[in-house]
């Protein structure tokens, strides 16, 4: 046996052996989560992309986004099988003076989803901006003001137990105050002030944190020029902490515009005849309900059946709105990004 | 000198005001706690005087009493699945054998008759007990309508309308008087389940050979049963013949059976129950199957990124989970009902897998569809959390312990691991909290069956359709007229879903305040 | 002790600028400061040195109420006064109190904002508007601070583009431009390399002709070089004050000499 063998030379052992099988494992575990997300966002991405998207000029399905929802009617017409929406199809009996076509039909399966669209951007428009005044002035407190007392740590408990609320449980709330209690019945106000106050939490917590990051040393340089605390924070934290609250609230847009379950029973509606601006008085455009993109797809994907007609309302709405709330967090992701690197002090 | 106070105050009036604004603004998160619990009290407290009063009309208007009889014979109808299910597996053996249909029947004819006694034996005392049915259910209806008559009663007199209310009819009901008839019927039913009891005695006396002899034994479980069922009639006679139709319900009865009820039955003509057993079954089972699966993808992921992974891998998987996480529950929902569901059940038809009883399965939206999705719902969760917490471990111990010669897996399952063990059963636990008050996955894809599923079944008991304490919510609040006690029933619900959250974050919180390492 | 301490030095023949009385402080349950007795005289540089941790940054902290800032930080027992008026006392404004006593920090903190708005934050707060009295106080306030000729062509351009010693320049004519009576710097050269900081120096001893300033320092040779007194501290106490030549060259206590010889801290 030759003695002088290189001591640290690699060795071959059992407990390589298992190293390098749970290293195996856990690259695998890690990969399945990353492989079952690329599952949902390639089968939605390929179904959907066939109904947004068109072969041929302008390349996108135009009747998609500006028409409203509506009942799709399946029948044979001189042998060949025809889909129309409602509209066309009384249009269609009208303009050939027939009084009755038999013809299979199915909900919600034809026309567009643009009134969901505007929906969602008015709920989310609403409720964030409701959400940001309130946060932000409480992130201003929470970080600027407050000291360490009790009332401050019971209000640190009430936004950490907030932020695990179930959303049905503010949905059950927003039925009960603003729906029930206060009168304005299933309406966009309902919905906005209910996901405001669902979304809050994520909204102080980002708000505080980036206030947290403009330095100590801005503030006691004002603060030693003899400015109060409040032209201090106004003119030499605020702007600073601006870039950093907005990025961090666009998580918060993801998931107000994600949730479905707070604008059950508060704000949407599955069918509505009107758009939203078509109001008889302006007041009446706060208390309307709206349709909203997840509503819809709930209800496409629970009320009606599976089946060729169907599908392409289906994975039409969800390709659009998860592309929506994806575009929302990537857009959260490259800000951060950017910020990170723009911002040294 | 002017002014011996050269530093004199002014000012500051604006700037209290301002910090009180924001203080007042500060205060809203806990207003809006105090708020949700209010409301969720508001609308749902008087859920349990309207279950109270809804218990006892059941015992009132003697549906509790005819309820007994009714039970004897469900448990008859079930003895009767049990010899269709021998049938059937008798059946399927023989054909596969190679029997024709013909030699088959033939074969179980002796069988045939034997189950066809048994299942007409029941029909005279059945026909008795539907006819009790619906007198009791009359008597019950008429109680409701008085009950709706208070309602509307006390209604008016709130809105000060006096005159209106003192007009509203409310017919007195007299319980003794009404369920007299159906008391008098107690003979009646006794000669009857008499003879329906001999009917079953002497059939159980000569019962046939099987041609199969395998399932004999099955058969003689079926007979053993049908002797307890037969025991089981003097306790049930006694039971009526004590009944006491004006005993008092007591008032915690109330919050027993609502807490404790097996049954959530609405709309029903017989008997409403609000049990919110079977809901919170679900809620737990598929948040249990959802954990199971992804607590170790999630840690596996948080180790992997943090310790393991490239510099290059960690860039992308980090953002891509951070994205995973916004994928909207809806859609996921979606994607369990048009994809996932079908697939888990052709999955299950595999031959491979047919070994497992139960399977193949016959739901393709059940608890463990909606636990895969909620799966993918925790990970990030878990996965932020847990990686936080490892990171969180200070570098010295680490490096302390490459220093003494350990691979990388033997520090981090032996140093990090257990340093961040704190963090991680707290991620775990927020999962929980997050997956169990998840609706719209649930609502897609569980199934929505209430009842408690079989256990005994073992694996495929967890392909069950069930219904969970969100998805409940969410599918009948929008149906039931306000003020109801099915109403008030959903936002009970919802409170002690409320309070079940709060329960697990402040678990989560203790846990990571008790245990938190001491760095330094 | 107390009585030789209370006795004004020679040089203090005019009214002393501020004056510390029995001064207690305290964070939390730990006290910083004991009993300090000390007497700051007008328009003369006071350097405060001694250890790590002996008070000196917290008392001048204590001198514009900065310290209101920590939350667990209070007074004990004693009073500060500013020109006769007890600063602790109940009718005094900290904000008021702080256009008049400026403060230079350790760290250079220049807001990021151009030079100009840099300079004249202190009076954009105090609501002056005015362009032509701005830009004249930018000039002046740059020329005192020995900043302008290096910055005359970019005023509008961001202060955080400036180098170590220029920001910290640029710190003081912050602080100068609210024309404060009293300026505080606290270790205002420790980031600065050996040619900033004797430029820093150098703008001390022009301003102690318009300012009274103290000074908090790590490094003794700069208070024998800018400094006219000289207060000795360790472990919270004042141990000796003196003129700045007499307590390098002759202390009065075994104490002092240890620390200025070297022998510790």
């Amino acid at each position: 046996m030759q003695t002088q063998a290189n001591p640290f030379q690699h060795r071959q052992s059992t407990v390589r052996f298992l190293e390098s099988l749970a290293s195996g494992t856990i690259r695998v575990g890690t990969y399945l989560v990353l492989l079952a997300a690329a599952c949902i966002f390639l089968t939605i991405g390929y179904k959907g992309a066939q109904t947004v998207f068109t072969p041929h000029w302008p390349f996108v399905n135009t009747e998609f986004f500006t028409e409203k929802p509506s009942t799709l009617y399946v029948f044979e017409w001189e042998g060949k099988k025809v889909e129309m929406s409602d509209d066309r199809f009384r249009a269609f009996k009208a303009a050939h003076k027939v009084e009755d076509i038999p013809a299979e039909t199915y909900a919600h399966s034809a026309g567009g989803i643009l009134p969901c669209i505007v929906g969602t951007a008015l709920l989310v428009l609403g409720s964030m901006t409701i959400a940001l005044v309130l946060g932000v002035s409480s992130a201003i407190y929470l970080s600027e003001y407050s000291r360490d007392w009790w009332l401050l740590r019971l209000i640190r408990l009430a936004i950490m137990n907030l932020a695990g609320v179930p959303s049905i449980v503010f949905g059950l709330f927003g039925f009960a105050l603003f729906v029930g209690y206060f009168k304005w019945n299933v309406s966009l106000m309902a919905g906005w002030f209910t996901l405001a106050f669902m979304v809050l939490p994520v909204v102080i917590t980002s708000a505080e944190e980036a206030l947290k990051a403009v330095p100590q040393g801005f503030r006691e340089g004002s603060l030693a020029l003899g400015a109060t605390q409040w032209q201090t924070i106004r003119t030499n934290v605020l702007p600073y902490a601006i870039p950093g609250i907005l990025t961090s609230s666009i998580l918060g847009i993801a998931r107000v515009a994600g949730e479905t379950a707070p604008i059950l029973f508060t704000a949407a509606y599955v069918v509505l005849d009107r758009y939203p601006w078509q109001v008889a008085k302006w007041t009446d455009f706060f208390f309307q309900p709206v349709q909203a993109l997840p509503y819809h797809i709930y209800v496409v994907s629970s009320k009606i059946p599976q089946n060729e007609y169907t599908e392409r309302m289906q994975y039409g709405t969800a390709f659009v709105f998860l592309a929506l709330v994806m575009l929302i967090s990537l857009g959260s992701v490259i800000l951060r990004i950017r910020l990170r690197h723009k911002l040294k002090w | 000198m002017k002014n011996p106070n050269r530093f004199d105050r002014k000012r500051l009036r604006i700037d209290h005001f301002i910090k009180w604004f924001f203080g007042s603004n500060a205060l809203l998160a806990i207003i809006v706690l105090a708020l949700i619990t209010l409301f969720l009290f508001r609308e749902g407290a008087e859920f349990f005087p309207q279950n109270l009063q809804n218990l006892r009309n059941y015992r009132l208007a003697g549906l509790e009493y005819v309820g007994l009889m009714r039970d004897q014979i469900e448990a008859h109808t079930a003895l009767n699945r049990s010899l269709q299910d021998l049938r059937l597996r008798q059946s399927n053996a023989l054909l596969k054998a190679g029997k024709t249909p013909e030699q088959v029947t033939a074969a179980l004819a002796r069988f045939d008759a034997f189950a066809a006694a048994f299942d007409s034996s029941v029909d005279e005392l059945r026909g008795v007990i539907s006819e009790l049915t619906d007198a009791v259910t009359e008597i019950k209806d008429k109680a409701k309508l008085r009950e709706d008559a208070l309602q509307q009663r006390k209604f008016l007199l709130t809105e000060g309308k006096r005159a209106e209310a003192d007009a509203v009819p409310v017919a007195k009901i007299d319980f003794a008087a009404q369920l007299a008839p159906i008391k008098a019927a107690f003979p009646l039913y006794q000669k009857t389940s008499l003879v329906f009891r001999g009917k079953i005695e002497t059939l159980l006396l000569q019962p046939p050979s099987l041609p199969v002899r395998e399932f004999q034994p099955r058969f003689e479980q079926f007979q053993k049963a049908a002797r307890a069922y037969l025991t089981t009639f003097p306790a049930t006679e006694r039971k009526l013949a004590e009944w006491n139709q004006f005993a008092p319900v007591p008032w915690h009865r109330a919050i027993t059976s609502f807490l404790f009820g097996t049954e959530w039955i609405t709309n029903s003509f017989w008997q409403d129950w609000y049990g919110v057993l079977p809901l919170l079954t679900g809620s737990v089972m598929v948040a249990v199957i959802a954990l199971v699966l992804a607590v170790p993808m999630g840690v596996c992921a948080a180790i992997y990124v943090s310790e393991l992974a490239s510099p290059v891998e960690k860039q992308l998987i980090k953002p891509y989970i951070e994205f995973i996480s916004a994928i909207p529950s809806v859609v996921i929902g979606f994607f369990g009902v048009a994809i996932l569901g079908e697939k888990l059940r052709e999955l299950t038809q595999w031959q491979a897998l047919s070994w497992i009883s139960g399977f193949p399965i016959s739901e393709r939206l059940n608890a463990f569809t909606a636990g895969c999705l909620l799966a993918l719902m925790a990970v990030p969760t878990i996965f932020s959390l847990a990686e936080d917490a490892i990171n969180s471990v200070p570098r010295a111990f680490k490096e302390a312990s490459y220093a003494l010669g350990a691979t990388r897996l033997q520090t981090v399952f032996r140093v990090l691991v257990p340093a961040s063990l704190s963090g991680i059963v707290s991620a775990v636990l927020l999962g929980f909290g997050r997956v169990i008050g998840e609706t719209m996955v649930v609502l897609l894809c569980a199934g929505n069956r209430i009842a408690i599923p079989d256990f005994t079944q073992g694996v495929s008991s967890l392909f069950q359709p069930v219904h969970t304490m969100t998805g409940i919510v969410a599918q009948e609040l929008g149906e039931v007229p306000n003020g109801t006690i099915h109403y008030r029933a959903l936002f009970m619900v919802g409170l002690l879903l409320f309070f079940l959250a709060l329960c697990i974050n402040w678990l989560a919180q203790a846990v990571v305040r008790r245990y938190k390492i001491s760095i330094g | 002790m107390d009585e030789t301490l209370k006795t004004a030095p020679p040089e203090a023949v005019a009214p002393a600028s501020i004056e510390i009385d029995h001064l207690d402080f305290f964070y939390g349950d730990h006290q910083a400061l004991f009993d300090i007795n000390l007497a700051m005289p007008a328009h003369k540089v006071t350097a405060l040195i001694g250890p790590s941790g002996c008070g000196k940054s917290t008392l001048l902290r204590c001198l514009n109420r900065m310290n209101d800032l920590v939350p667990v930080a209070r007074i004990g027992h004693g009073q500060v006064r500013i020109h006769g008026t007890d600063i602790y006392g109940p009718n005094v404004d900290p904000i008021e109190l702080r256009k008049r006593v400026g403060m230079v920090f350790q760290k250079s903190n220049p807001f990021p904002k151009s030079i100009y708005e840099n300079v004249i934050y202190g009076l954009r707060i105090q609501g002056r508007t005015k362009r032509s009295d701005l830009d004249e106080v930018v000039e002046r306030s740059l020329r005192q601070a020995a900043l302008w000729d290096e910055v005359k062509d970019r005023l509008h351009e961001s202060g955080l583009g400036l180098s170590g010693g220029q920001q910290q320049r640029l710190c003081i004519a912050r602080a100068i431009a609210v024309e404060p009576e009293i300026i505080l710097m606290d270790e205002p050269c420790s980031a600065l390399d050996p040619i900033a900081t004797s430029k820093v120096e150098e703008l001390i001893f022009e301003l102690k002709k318009l300012y009274t300033i103290v000074i908090v320092t790590h490094n003794m040779q700069q208070a024998g070089r800018c400094s006219d007194l000289t207060a000795f501290f360790y472990l919270g106490k004042l141990i000796e004050m003196d003129r700045t030549e007499k307590l390098f060259t002759n202390p009065a206590e075994k104490q002092t000499e240890d620390y200025i010889t070297g022998r510790f801290g």
